[in-house]
C-alpha cells in the first residue's frame, strides 16, 4: 500500500470521532442554522418561503421596549445570583480543602446530591419554602414574631434570585473544589513564614491562585442563570417574565416561531458576549497561569 | 555470533533529528548498555528495536531476520519500561500471565509458567497482590518476570533502576546481572548513569545527540576514549589543550604522541595526576581540597582555562594540603594518557 | 502566631484572622444548609396527611405516595422517561466514547478544532437546543416526538460522556498500551484487556450521569417531547403549576431518594471526588 494512502486510511486516529461529528452536524449544526434562519425569513406551514430574507423581525424585536426591559431583568437577576453563588461557594470549597475524613464526604454529598436531583424538584422546594401565607419562611418569621403580616416573597425578583442561586450553587462549588483541594500548600506556608497572617495569606495567595476556577464558575453560572426560564416562571409567577421566559412563551404558548427564533438568537448571542467578557476578564487576571510551554 | 544488528537507523521528528546513522551489533548473550545524557536518543533507539518507534531509514535485524516492519506485538523482544508500566488493574500473577493469555496458552501451562517466572525473580507467594501493594524493587522484578515468562529472544530495559532509591539500586543491579547470566538472554540497557553501565554491561555504546560515539567494553572506553566527550562522560577527565612537537606533548614531554606536530588535546584521568616537587609538569595553587577516606581530591589552579583535578591515594592519618598552598602536578603514568587531534580543547 | 524574627516583622493581625475565620465558617455553614435543606423540607412535606402543603407536616401519612402510584399519567410518564433516558445513554456512550479516544489519542492535525466542536453543545442552553431541534424537525416535516427528544437530549448530554471519558483517558499511562503490545497483544485485545478495565468506573459514571440528566431534563423536553406520551419532567412541570397537593412532594421525595441511591453506588465504585470534576459543564 502506498504510504500516503495508508496515512489517509489511518487518519491519525480521527475515525472513531466520525460518528459523533456526523451526529452533531445533523442534530446540532443543522438545527442551529434552522433556528437562525427562522428569525430572518418568512415561514409558511413550516416551509421557508424563498427569497424572503429580512431583518424586519430582528428590527422590530430590538425596537420593542418590553424586550429591552426583559433582557435587562435577565441580566441583573443573573449577575446578582452569580455573585451570590460565588460568595457562598468559595467558603464551602475552601472548607472542603481544609477538612478531612467524614466531613469531606459529607460536604461532597451536599454538593453533588443536588446535581443528581432534577432542577424542577429543587425549584418546587422553593415554592414550598417561599410560597404564600403557608410558606415555610413566612410561618417561621411569624412564629418568631419578627413580622406580623406575611411577607410577599414569591413572585418577586428575590424569589427568583434565591432560587437560582441555590440551584446553580454546585456548578460554582465544583470547579473551586477541584482547584482549592489540589493547591500547593507550601505557598501558604511560605507566605506565613514571610510574616503574613491567615487572612492576608488567604487573599494574597489562595484567592489569586484560584482565579481561573473562579471565572470558570462565574461564566458557567451566569450562562445557566441568564438562560434559565423554569425558575422565573415558577418562582416569579404568572406575570413575571424574562428574556428566556419570553422565548419559551413565544415558541410554545403563543406559537409565534419567528418571534421565538429572533428572541432565542438575541438571548444566545448576548449570552455568548457576556460569557466571553467574563472569560476574557478572567484570563487577564490570571495570565500567569497560561505561561506554560 | 551477531544476534542483533541495527543498521544505519535514522529518525527525525519534524526538524529535530533524534537518531542519526546509528549502527550497532550485539552478540548473542551479550549485555549492551546505551549510555548518554537525557535527550541523546538512547531511549528512542531502544523503542525502535521494540517497534514503538518506526525508523525513517535503516534496518533492525534480530537473529538474521529483519523485523523492521513488524508491529510491536509481533516481535519477540521483551521490554521493561522505565516505571515498569505494570497493569494496575491486574494482580501480579495476572500481569505475568498477560502475554501467555494473549497467546492463548492453556490455563494449566499458564499457571505453571507464571509460578516458575515468579520463582525466578524470587517473588513466590506474591502473585495475588496488586502492583500498588509492592515495593519499587518488587515491581521491577514483576516487570522483568512479565517479559521473561514469554522467553523472548532479547531483553530491553529502559532505565530500570531509575525509580529505585540509591541503596536498593546497587543490590538490584547485581541481582539483575546475575539473573541475566542465569537466563543467558541478549540484553540492552538504557541508562544515563555511567557507574551503572560499567557494572552491568559487557559492552557500552556511548551516545550523543542521536549518534553513537563509541562502542567498546567498559574498561576499554575508560582507558581509551575516542574523544573528550566520551572521556568526560565515562568517569572524570582533565582535557587540556596542548601542542605536539617532535612526537611528544610540549608541556609534558614524557607523553608520547604518535601524530603530526600541531595543536592537540591531552586527556588525563584525575587519578593519573599526582602532587610533585621538582619534576612537575605544571605548578600552581590548591583551590579546593577534600579528603574522602581512601583518597584526597584536589583542584589546582595552574594557569590553564580549567583547574586541574587530581585524585591521590590517602595514607591513614594524612590530612589534605591546605587551600592556597603552592604545589606542582605531575603525570603518574604517561602511557595512560591520551592525545587526540583538534585545536581548541574544552 | 510568631512575627518575631525576620526583617521588619508584620503587624499583628490576630483579631483579623479570628474574625475572618469565623465569618468564613458561618458562610460555609449557611451555604451547606442552603444546599441540603430544601430537599429535606420537600421530603418532610411529602408525609403531610392533609391536601395542602404545610411545614412541619401536621402528621405522618404515606397517602400521597399511594396517590402517585395510582396516578396513571404519572406512572406512564415515568416509563416514558426511563425509555428516553436509556436510549440517550446508549446513544451518547456509543458516540462519545470513541470520540473521546480520537480526542486524546489521535494525532491528526485539527485535533484542537475537533475537541472544541465535540464539546460545543455544552455552550448551548438546553432551551436553545430544544427549540432548534423543534424547528429543524418542523422544517423536515418531523413532528415533536420522543424520538426527537432522544436526539436533542443526546446532543445536550454528549459532552458529559466525552468529558468524563477524556479526563480518565488522559490519566491513563500510554506506556501500558505499549507494554501490552510488547507482550504480544493486538490493538483490539489491548483495548479490551487493558484500556477498558481501567476506563470502567469512568464509563459507569458517564453513563449514570447521562441517564439521570436525560431522565430529569425539563428544558430540552418542554420543546421536543411528544404531546401524548409526556416524559416525567414535563408532566411534573405542568403539575407544579396546577396542583398544590403534597403529591408533587411525594414524587420529588422519590426522585431525591433514587438519586441518593445512585450517588451511593457511584461513590462506592467511582469515588465521589472523581465524580464531581467532569460533571460540571465548564
Amino acid at each position: 500500500m502506498h504510504p500516503v494512502v495508508r496515512r489517509v486510511l489511518h487518519g491519525g486516529g480521527f475515525w472513531p470521532a466520525l460518528p459523533a461529528v456526523a451526529f452533531l452536524v445533523v442534530f446540532l449544526v443543522l438545527p442551529m442554522l434552522t433556528l437562525l434562519a427562522f428569525g430572518f425569513v418568512t415561514i409558511e406551514r413550516g416551509r421557508i418561503v424563498g427569497d424572503t430574507f429580512t431583518l424586519q423581525h430582528l428590527h422590530s424585536a430590538l425596537g420593542d421596549q418590553l424586550i429591552w426591559r426583559l433582557a435587562w431583568r435577565s441580566f441583573y437577576v443573573a449577575v446578582i445570583s452569580t455573585v451570590l453563588a460565588l460568595v457562598l461557594a468559595y467558603p464551602v470549597a475552601y472548607l472542603f480543602s481544609q477538612t478531612s475524613g467524614i466531613w469531606r464526604t459529607l460536604i461532597l454529598i451536599a454538593v453533588i446530591s443536588p446535581l443528581l436531583t432534577s432542577a424542577l424538584v429543587r425549584t418546587y422546594a422553593w415554592l414550598v419554602i417561599l410560597g404564600g401565607r403557608r410558606g415555610l419562611l413566612n410561618q417561621t418569621l411569624l412564629q418568631l414574631g419578627l413580622i406580623d403580616q406575611p411577607l410577599r416573597l414569591l413572585n418577586t425578583d428575590w424569589a427568583v434570585i434565591i432560587g437560582m442561586t441555590q440551584i446553580h450553587l454546585p456548578f460554582m462549588i465544583l470547579p473551586l473544589l477541584a482547584v482549592l483541594s489540589g493547591r500547593d500548600r507550601r505557598l501558604e506556608e511560605a507566605a506565613r513564614n514571610l510574616g503574613a497572617g491567615r487572612v492576608r495569606t488567604f487573599f494574597t495567595v489562595v484567592v489569586p491562585m484560584s482565579v481561573p476556577a473562579i471565572f470558570a464558575g462565574l461564566a458557567l453560572v451566569f450562562a445557566v442563570s441568564y438562560t434559565n426560564f423554569i425558575v422565573p416562571q415558577l418562582l416569579g409567577g404568572g406575570s413575571y417574565s424574562t428574556l428566556a421566559v419570553q422565548v419559551y412563551e413565544q415558541t410554545v404558548v403563543v406559537l409565534d416561531w419567528t418571534r421565538g427564533a429572533v428572541l432565542a438568537t438575541i438571548l444566545l448571542t448576548s449570552c455568548f458576549v457576556f460569557v466571553y467578557l467574563i472569560v476574557a476578564g478572567g484570563s487577564r487576571l490570571s495570565r500567569w497561569s497560561e505561561i506554560r510551554t | 555470533m551477531t544476534h542483533i544488528q541495527l543498521e544505519a537507523i535514522h529518525k527525525s521528528y519534524g526538524q529535530t533529528q533524534v537518531l542519526n546513522d546509528c549502527t550497532l551489533e550485539i552478540a548473542r548473550g551479550e549485555v549492551m548498555t546505551l549510555l548518554g545524557p537525557s535527550g541523546c536518543g538512547k531511549t528512542t533507539l531502544l523503542r525502535t528495536l521494540a517497534g514503538f518507534v518506526r525508523q525513517d531509514h535503516g534496518r533492525v535485524v534480530v537473529g538474521g531476520a529483519e523485523i523492521s516492519h513488524l508491529a510491536p506485538n509481533r516481535r519477540s523482544v521483551g521490554y521493561v519500561f522505565q516505571n515498569y508500566a505494570l497493569f494496575p488493574h491486574l494482580s501480579v500473577a495476572e500481569n505475568v500471565a498477560y502475554g501467555l493469555k494473549v497467546r492463548r496458552r492453556p490455563a494449566g501451562e499458564i499457571r505453571e509458567r507464571v509460578a516458575k517466572a515468579l520463582h525466578l525473580v524470587a517473588l513466590d507467594g506474591l502473585g495475588a497482590r496488586f502492583p500498588a501493594q509492592l515495593s519499587g524493587g518488587q515491581q521491577q522484578r514483576v516487570a522483568i518476570a512479565r517479559v521473561l515468562v514469554l522467553e523472548p529472544e532479547v531483553l530491553l530495559l529502559d532505565e530500570p533502576f531509575n525509580a529505585l532509591d540509591a541503596k536498593l539500586r546497587l543490590t538490584m543491579q547485581v541481582e539483575l546481572r546475575k539473573l541475566i547470566d542465569r537466563v543467558g538472554i541478549t540484553s540492552i540497557f538504557v541508562t544515563h548513569d555511567q557507574s551503572e553501565a560499567m557494572m552491568l554491561s559487557d559492552k557500552v555504546a556511548v551516545m550523543r545527540a542521536g549518534r553513537i560515539e563509541q562502542v567498546a567494553a567498559p574498561l576499554a572506553i575508560y582507558d581509551r576514549p575516542v574523544n573528550d566527550y566520551v572521556a568526560s562522560f565515562i568517569g572524570r577527565a582533565n582535557v587540556l589543550s596542548v601542542e605536539v612537537r617532535g612526537g611528544v606533548v610540549a608541556s609534558a614531554p614524557e607523553v608520547v604522541a604518535n601524530r603530526a606536530d600541531g595543536p592537540a588535546r591531552l586527556i588525563v584521568r584525575p587519578e593519573n595526576l599526582a602532587i610533585a616537587g621538582a619534576d612537575a609538569c605544571w605548578s600552581g595553587r590548591i583551590l579546593f581540597a577534600s579528603a574522602q577516606g581512601p583518597s584526597i581530591e584536589y583542584e589546582v589552579e595552574a594557569g590553564l582555562p580549567e583547574p586541574l583535578r587530581l585524585v591521590v591515594p590517602r595514607q591513614a592519618g594524612e590530612a589534605a594540603l591546605p587551600a592556597g598552598a603552592a604545589v606542582g602536578v605531575r603525570i603518574v603514568d604517561p602511557g595512560a594518557c591520551i592525545v587526540i587531534g583538534g585545536g581548541s580543547g574544552v | 502566631m510568631t512575627n518575631g524574627s525576620g526583617p521588619g516583622p508584620a503587624p499583628s493581625t490576630h483579631w483579623v484572622d479570628a474574625v475572618g475565620a469565623a465569618v468564613f465558617a458561618l458562610v460555609a455553614g449557611f451555604a451547606l444548609l442552603l444546599l441540603v435543606a430544601p430537599s429535606l423540607i420537600v421530603i418532610a412535606v411529602s408525609f403531610e396527611p392533609r391536601a395542602y402543603i404545610s411545614f412541619p407536616p401536621s402528621g405522618f401519612s404515606l397517602k400521597w405516595y399511594w396517590a402517585v402510584f395510582e396516578n396513571r399519567q404519572l406512572t406512564d410518564s415515568v416509563q416514558v422517561s426511563l425509555m428516553v433516558a436509556l436510549w440517550v445513554s446508549l446513544l451518547c456512550m456509543a458516540l462519545g466514547v470513541p470520540a473521546a479516544f480520537a480526542s486524546i489519542r489521535g494525532t491528526f492535525p485539527a485535533k484542537a478544532g475537533l475537541n472544541a466542536f465535540l464539546l460545543a453543545p455544552q455552550m448551548m442552553p438546553g432551551m436553545v437546543i430544544g427549540i432548534a431541534t423543534l424547528f429543524f424537525g418542523a422544517y423536515i416535516a418531523f413532528r415533536a416526538s420522543n424520538t426527537m427528544l432522544v436526539l436533542a437530549l443526546s446532543v445536550f448530554c454528549l459532552p458529559f460522556v466525552i468529558r468524563i471519558t477524556m479526563a480518565r483517558l488522559a490519566d491513563l499511562d500510554p506506556r501500558l498500551d505499549e507494554a501490552s503490545a510488547n507482550l504480544g497483544a493486538g490493538k483490539l485485545e489491548t483495548f479490551v484487556r487493558v484500556t477498558l478495565p481501567q476506563l470502567g468506573p469512568a464509563l459507569l459514571a458517564a453513563g449514570a450521569f447521562t441517564f439521570i440528566e436525560a431522565f430529569d431534563n425539563v428544558t430540552v423536553a418542554l420543546f421536543t417531547s411528544d404531546v401524548r406520551g409526556r416524559p416525567l419532567p414535563v408532566e411534573l412541570y405542568y403539575l407544579v403549576q396546577n396542583d398544590s397537593t403534597p403529591a408533587i412532594a411525594a414524587v420529588s421525595a422519590i426522585e431525591i431518594g433514587l438519586s441518593c441511591l445512585v450517588m451511593l453506588v457511584l461513590g462506592r465504585t467511582v469515588g465521589l471526588e472523581r465524580l464531581g470534576g467532569p460533571a460540571t459543564k465548564t
